[in-house]
């Protein structure tokens, strides 16, 4: 096992570097100029622009400049903004924001979409069934643009249950709206996943042998097949957590909510290169670290696989 | 699609199998005519083909379409900004004015262009790619793993945002490059699977000792016996990518004008459908009709040609 | 948890104005000229005391000559005073911490400055303070955004030397400290608008402290304006400030202490104000203008402002020579249905290179050749030849509506003068300003201006200087200019100044669009809110607390 953890870290090592690389040279490597951008129409004197070209490294070649910032990394200085706002501190902020939503989304997808999908497991084939196979499939072919504003409209705006956008009103209020529309996609998925690995579970040979000895179908569920057909949704919730956490751009964007994936957006429209590969940097191992933790706990709950 | 998950190929999107680490089990001859067969049955698929069809006539001749349903003489008059339905102008105007009908129908174009160009573009990269990994191993295999890893592991649209902002002189063709590069890694993996599988079967065994060189191995034993799944999860795909087309329009850093795309509209409606619904309706619908067609067809073309979700 | 209906700002909070304006210099706000100066005066006069709120974007920084942010300076405006100010009804300049600002030849300037100025730690205000600053400002090494302000006074280029030299002094020699209340200060030539420029904010005096640790300084800035800093500033939370029992100054602050509440996106900090957590914002965005009205009726003000948008024509394009090819782009825009269809009727359309709110504008000035005319427009266009090859527009992509303006525009281009091979160039402002500044545009680009101090002369020389984007030279406007900025009669000056804008608009090398006009909106807790279009933006003194 342990072996196992660190041969996948070190994996991880080479990925890391090549995606901050690879977003560090596309930030940086074209021509345009951050600081010029910064001015907009404003005259910026060429001995300022010189000395705020040499302040953020911007003359250097390329591989100096990554090594830099790759040096700094390793002291834990994520770089400054153009605002001389160190980038640790903006992700710190931001993250907060970005993992309020995320975990509020994944608490969704694991409650709502596994109750769904036990449901629909349950009834299969009559009309709860039908009716969340086709609620699901319309859900994840709707792109969550399209959904939030459809939320934002009946849910904000005509039935005023919620804020429409922005953090302001804090957890809950302002999260719940955006929470349910980021967690859409994955609680519709979760459902759907649960719904299929509890059908051919209850086809298995030890839930007939426990039907015939006359046990109540929902103890069967619960004491014998839930824990087997979770298998799969919870390898699937493992890596959600990490993508939910990894930049909720576009839900960010149409709620203003002030997070990591907003941040991002925004910085890389400003050529913000520090800002951009620090947040990178950390979506990145979040999610490779999310990815990690679910192999770990595959081995956990089926005991077949075993890392060594 | 939602940013965090890549459109990329899931290949499972909605009846996923068990254990997605298992190499998908290789599908007998005879079954595309098994999967036809079956395809035929079902009404969801014909109603799929329908709307997908619709969909493609739209974008082949627009201007049949506009001659049909509206009085547009192709002109925009901002004086008509955002008015919403009238006689003659069923979809009423967009912001700038000009027939909402004939904007909306020209948007079907680059969507199906894209869904159709980036699909075969990954298609063609995962299949030789994993090939060559499957059947290789070695350095090869971990060389084009790792970069499988960098490609899944970058979130979509951070990444597609990235690179669309670095080169703003993008058209349709460089838009379909980046989507390709962002979502050959999934269907990459699947290939790769598939080939490992097969290379050890006992034909391919067989050929090998009569002495077959490698790329004949490859291309007449391996190939043909180990593509069929990744041909199904890239159907699967192709919903996913003209989801993540739009997706990449809205946000403002996809195509622009003059090209005409839903993503782009529905990019204006965002400001205005509070007052003016229809902006937002018409493309909504016609996007989400698409990709649900496509989505619907690929999951039932995907549980023809695999017995064991059946 | 409160259930405001709103439209679900859908605008990017990053995209507006907190890119666009990163370094405005006048922070919105209101037009003393529009409706008189204000739009206070109704409530009497207010009791003392209280404290209130004011939305605000993150500034980058609070030392004066480190910043041309707007919302910078709105904060700066309450911590410091600076030489002069302008007077919120029609711009023209009023002492503050001088008392005077004189010269006979409108090259060497005396500033007299009040004895009584002291800073909020106790540290007096001599004529030092303001040299220490100024230099600082100027000193290239120091990489200070207000950098270019200071060009004009003599031995600025010591200072500023070209790329990878090294500077011959770090003190500007036009600056003379003559006594603790006398600065002297000589221009390398002849301006008359130099006065107009000391209301700016990098010209605020500088205390000791601001030296030793400038870092610290700028968390909390240490000034000699009515309010002082109440703690640090609390990045993208909130800048608090309270009255400075020291301030002996002419702006005795009302109110006991205003702070300022920072929002990422604007339509959130609305839907506050409209939630009451807020008491005023002076940047309510054009799209919620409907709203606004309706929901705080005349509690809500659009007042003219300074800015402007032009079309600006890459004239080393051959394709762009000829003056009527250019008045027939002009002539085919429809300025009105843009601000209407965009700006939701917010926006005025342009007939002029400046402002109305600009001492010297004259309505229709620019005339026919800003008027929407498709068939003349047309005419004129086949006159010159017509035009061939693709038109490329440039804009940058800190705003959605940049977008949809130029969609309209190009539409207009295409139907009117059947122009039909119209393409964008839409890019990150990083992008976009080097191809503009080396004019290697192929095209149109979107050109927008937002005024350092309100004259004509601003403009003029901003956007034509003989460096100017278009590659537009004409000498005859250049010593227009000059003779402005050398005129010791005020009138005489503007004559030459309109003489110049008649030609520029004679030539169009840069097509006028649209006005900026800022909405307000504040609520009913708080009164006397006077906001002016000029550098002090909302008057943080008057401002009254009912309680």
């Amino acid at each position: 096992m342990g072996r196992f953890v660190v041969r996948r870290l070190l994996h991880a090592i080479p990925v890391l570097l090549a995606t901050t690389f690879l977003i560090y040279a596309l930030v940086f490597v074209l021509p345009g100029d951050p600081i010029q951008g910064l001015a907009g129409d404003r005259p910026v004197p060429p001995s300022v622009l010189a000395e705020l070209h040499r302040r953020y490294h911007l003359d250097d070649p390329l591989v100096v400049q990554y090594a830099k910032y790759l040096g700094g990394l390793f002291t834990g200085d994520f770089g400054t903004t153009f605002r001389g706002q160190p980038v640790g501190d903006v992700i710190a902020q931001r993250w907060q924001v970005t993992v309020r939503l995320g975990l509020t989304a994944w608490f969704f997808e694991v409650v709502l979409g596994i109750a769904l999908g036990v449901w629909a497991g349950l009834r299969k084939g009559r009309w709860a069934d039908h009716l969340i196979l086709g609620a699901t499939t319309v859900v994840i072919a709707v792109p969550v643009y399209i959904v939030g504003y459809l939320a934002q409209l009946v849910l904000g705006v005509r039935l005023g249950w919620f804020p429409v956008s922005g953090g302001e009103a804090g957890w809950p209020a302002a999260y719940v709206l955006p929470g349910l529309v980021l967690a859409s996609f994955g609680l519709a998925y979760v459902a759907r996943l649960t719904r299929a690995s509890l059908v051919e579970n209850l086809r298995a040979d030890y839930v007939r042998t426990a039907d015939a000895k006359g046990l109540s179908r929902l103890r069967v569920v619960i004491g014998h097949t839930l824990r087997n057909s979770l298998i799969p949704v919870v390898t699937f919730l493992g890596v959600e957590l990490g993508s939910l956490m990894a930049g909720a751009i576009v839900t960010e964007y149409i709620f203003n909510l002030p997070g990591i994936g907003q941040q991002v957006f925004q910085s890389i429209q400003l050529r913000e290169g520090p800002t951009v590969v620090g947040i990178t940097t950390a979506l990145v191992l979040v999610f490779v670290l999310a990815n990690l933790a679910v192999d770990l706990l595959y081995g956990l709950l089926d005991p077949r696989i075993r890392h060594d | 699609m939602t940013s965090p998950h890549p459109p990329g190929p899931t290949g499972d999107l909605l009846l996923p199998a068990a254990d997605t680490d298992a190499p998908p089990q290789a599908p007998p001859a005879s079954l595309s005519r098994d999967a036809w067969q079956q395809l035929r049955a079902r009404p969801v698929v014909w109603a799929c083909l329908a709307v997908i069809a619709l969909i493609g006539l739209t974008a082949a001749a627009p201007g049949l379409f506009t001659a049909l349903f509206t009085d547009d003489d192709g002109r925009c008059e901002l004086a008509r900004s955002k008015l919403g339905p009238t006689t003659g102008h069923p979809f009423g105007y967009d912001l700038q004015g000009c027939d909402y009908l004939a904007q909306v129908v020209r948007g079907s174009r680059p969507s199906l262009l894209a869904g159709v160009a980036v699909t075969a573009g990954a298609l063609l990269v995962s299949v030789v790619l994993g090939l060559l990994a499957g059947f290789y191993g070695g350095w090869v295999d971990s060389l084009l793993s790792r970069a499988t890893e960098v490609a899944f592991g970058l979130p979509f649209v951070l990444g597609a945002t990235v690179i669309l902002v670095a080169f703003p002189r993008h058209g349709l063709g460089a838009m379909t490059l980046v989507l390709v590069a962002l979502g050959w890694s999934t269907m990459t993996r699947v290939m790769r699977s598939q080939v490992i599988a097969v290379k050890d079967a006992d034909y391919v065994r067989a050929a090998r000792m009569t002495g077959a060189r490698p790329s004949r191995l490859m291309l007449r034993h391996v190939l043909p016996n180990a593509v069929t799944p990744v041909v199904v999860v890239a159907m699967l795909n192709v919903g996913n990518v003209i989801s993540g087309e739009a997706t990449l329009d809205f946000l403002g850093v996809g195509l622009q004008y003059p090209a005409v795309s839903w993503g782009l509209q529905l990019n204006t409606a965002q400001s205005y459908f509070l007052d003016h619904p229809h902006l937002l309706a018409f493309p909504a619908l016609f996007l989400s009709a698409t990709v649900l067609s496509f989505i619907l067809l690929g999951d039932a073309v995907r549980d023809a040609y695999d017995p064991k979700l059946r | 948890m409160h259930t405001p209906r709103h439209r679900p700002s859908p605008a990017r909070p990053w995209s507006a104005p907190a890119v666009a304006t990163a370094l405005v210099l006048a922070l919105s706000a209101c037009g003393g000229t529009a409706d008189g100066g204000g739009n206070s005066a109704d409530q009497g006069p207010g009791t003392p005391g209280g404290t209130y709120t004011v939305a605000l974007t993150e500034p980058n920084h609070l030392t004066p000559g480190q910043t041309t942010d707007s919302y910078a300076i709105q904060v700066i405006e309450g911590l410091f005073d600076t030489p002069v100010t302008l007077d919120p009804k029609d711009g023209h300049v009023l002492p503050l911490a001088a008392v005077s600002v004189e010269s006979t030849d409108q090259r060497v300037w005396t500033v007299k400055l009040r004895p009584d100025g002291v800073f909020h730690n106790g540290e007096k205000v001599t004529a030092q303070s303001f040299a220490d600053a100024w230099n600082a400002a100027a000193y290239g090494p120091n990489g200070w955004e207000s950098n270019y302000y200071f060009a004009q006074i003599q031995g600025y280029a010591d200072l500023n030397p070209g790329k990878d030299q090294q500077p011959k002094a770090d003190k500007l020699s036009g600056l003379e400290v003559v006594d603790d209340t006398t600065l002297k200060v000589t221009l390398s030539s002849p301006f008359s608008q130099f006065p107009m420029m000391l209301a700016f904010t990098a010209f605020a005096p500088l205390p000791r402290a601001a030296f030793t640790d400038p870092k610290a300084f700028d968390a909390h800035p240490i000034g000699n304006g009515p309010f002082q800093m109440d703690g640090d500033w609390a990045h993208d939370q909130q800048i608090a400030l309270k009255k400075a029992p020291s301030y002996a100054g002419s702006r005795k602050p009302m109110a006991d202490g205003v702070t300022f509440k920072i929002f990422t996106s604007k339509d959130t900090a609305f839907t506050e104000l409209q939630a009451g957590n807020v008491d005023v914002m002076t940047t309510v965005p054009a799209a919620r203008a409907p709203e606004a009205k309706r929901s705080f009726g005349d509690r809500y003000s659009v007042r003219p402002s300074g800015t402007m948008d032009y079309l600006g024509l890459p004239l080393w394009d051959p394709r762009f020579k000829d003056p009527d090819l250019r008045r027939a782009l002009s002539m085919a825009i429809d300025r009105p249905g843009v601000t209407r269809a965009i700006y939701n009727g917010v926006f005025q359309p342009a007939d002029s290179i400046v402002a109305p709110m600009i001492p010297g504008h004259r309505d229709g000035a620019c005339g026919e050749a800003c008027t929407y005319d498709p068939a003349k427009a047309k005419a004129l266009f086949d006159k010159a030849g017509g035009f061939s090859g693709p038109l490329e527009l440039y804009f940058s992509n800190s705003d959605p509506t940049y977008e949809q303006w130029m969609t309209a525009v190009a539409n207009q281009l295409k139907q009117n003068l059947g122009i039909q091979d119209v393409t964008f160039k839409k890019m990150a402002s990083a992008d976009l300003g080097p191809i503009l500044n080396k004019r290697q545009g192929t095209g149109p680009y979107r050109q927008n201006w937002v005024i350092d101090y309100p004259s004509m002369q601003n403009y003029l020389d901003g956007l034509y200087n003989p460096d100017n984007r278009m590659g537009w030279s004409a000498p005859q406007f250049d010593a227009l200019v000059a003779r402005g900025n050398a005129a010791k009669d005020a009138a005489d000056g503007l004559a030459a100044y309109q003489q110049a804008e008649d030609l520029a608009l004679r030539e169009m090398p840069l097509i006028p669009l649209w006005n900026w006009q800022d909405q307000s909106a504040w609520s009913d807790k708080v009164g006397h809110v006077l906001i002016d279009p000029y550098v002090t933006g909302l008057h943080l003194d008057q401002v009254t607390v009912r309680h």
